[in-house]
């Protein structure tokens, strides 16, 4: 797969709250992934990121939360505004796994709203064919 | 103003954190020396960890956000946790002296708004007490045990 870096957001380290978000293109898709802390100080530079990527007009949209350690309602409502604002067709998929983050996303119903994956190839792995 | 006097205890039984600043740097450093202090006092696996430290965020989040928009001057939240040995149970309290919104702003914004759901999902128990005089959230763990 032809993979692209497009861009590397800043960091935030206010108190704790450090979070790296990158965007990048996997082919036609487009992937956010974010690492850290996602809660009310670093949501938007999430928000940021996904503005960013869909603006590219991307086939899909992965956002990757692999290495994120914490995830607040702040992250959460970035990923269902996201879900919401997606152009017709676009579809956004999640990638979550642990207690910080695939846990809470199924106990607060975001897992209904979007899917969940386990990894990112099996993420990508959905936009294929 | 007597909200500005902060007080900070840590120990086996109690964390305490009172005069925090309502804002979202303070709640974020309130949050992380809470998970801190969970770690090194109470054996948990890691969901009931996360569950715990993102429980109290969020009340900790809802106040920062909320409790002082119509007052006009920048409050101040307290965050109480105790450990009952005895009944295995952690009761964690965040409480301010301001007013939530009673109903939601933005009806048809499904982005908001979980911090609630997410309180009472990852809580055993959980309560939202409002007055004139502040809010206070009760949230109990069960089967909480000292390392």
């Amino acid at each position: 797969m032809n993979e692209q870096r497009e861009s590397t957001d800043g960091t935030s380290t206010a108190s704790g709250s450090n979070c790296e978000v990158n965007e990048r293109l996997v082919g036609q898709v487009a992937v956010v992934a974010t690492s850290g802390v996602v809660d009310m100080i670093t949501a938007p530079q999430l928000e940021d990121a996904i503005t960013a990527a869909l603006a590219k007009s991307p086939a899909g949209l992965v956002v990757d939360l692999t290495e994120v350690e914490f995830l607040a309602s702040a992250g959460m409502g970035v990923l269902v505004a996201a879900h919401d604002a997606a152009p017709e067709g676009v579809a956004i998929v999640i990638v979550a796994d642990g207690p910080a983050t695939s846990r809470p996303l199924k106990l607060v119903g975001i897992a209904d709203i979007m899917p969940l994956h386990a990894t990112l190839d099996e993420a990508l792995a959905t936009f294929a064919g | 103003m007597i909200d500005s006097l902060s007080k900070t205890v840590s120990s086996a039984e109690r964390f305490e954190r009172v005069g925090v600043p309502a804002d979202s740097t303070a709640a974020a450093r309130a949050r992380d020396e809470f998970s801190r202090w969970l770690q090194g006092t109470f054996d948990l696996d890691p969901n009931k960890s996360n569950d715990l430290v993102l429980a109290i965020y969020e009340a900790l989040a809802n106040t920062a956000e909320f409790a002082y928009l119509s007052s006009g001057f920048r409050g101040t939240m307290d965050l109480y946790a105790a450990h009952d040995p005895a009944e295995s149970a952690l009761s964690v309290t965040v409480a301010d002296r301001g007013r939530w919104r009673t109903a939601p702003s933005y009806p048809d914004d499904r982005s908001r708004g979980r911090g609630i759901a997410l309180m009472k999902a990852l809580s055993d128990r959980a309560s939202i007490q409002t007055s004139t005089s502040g809010t206070t959230v009760r949230l109990v763990w069960t089967g909480i045990r000292r390392r």
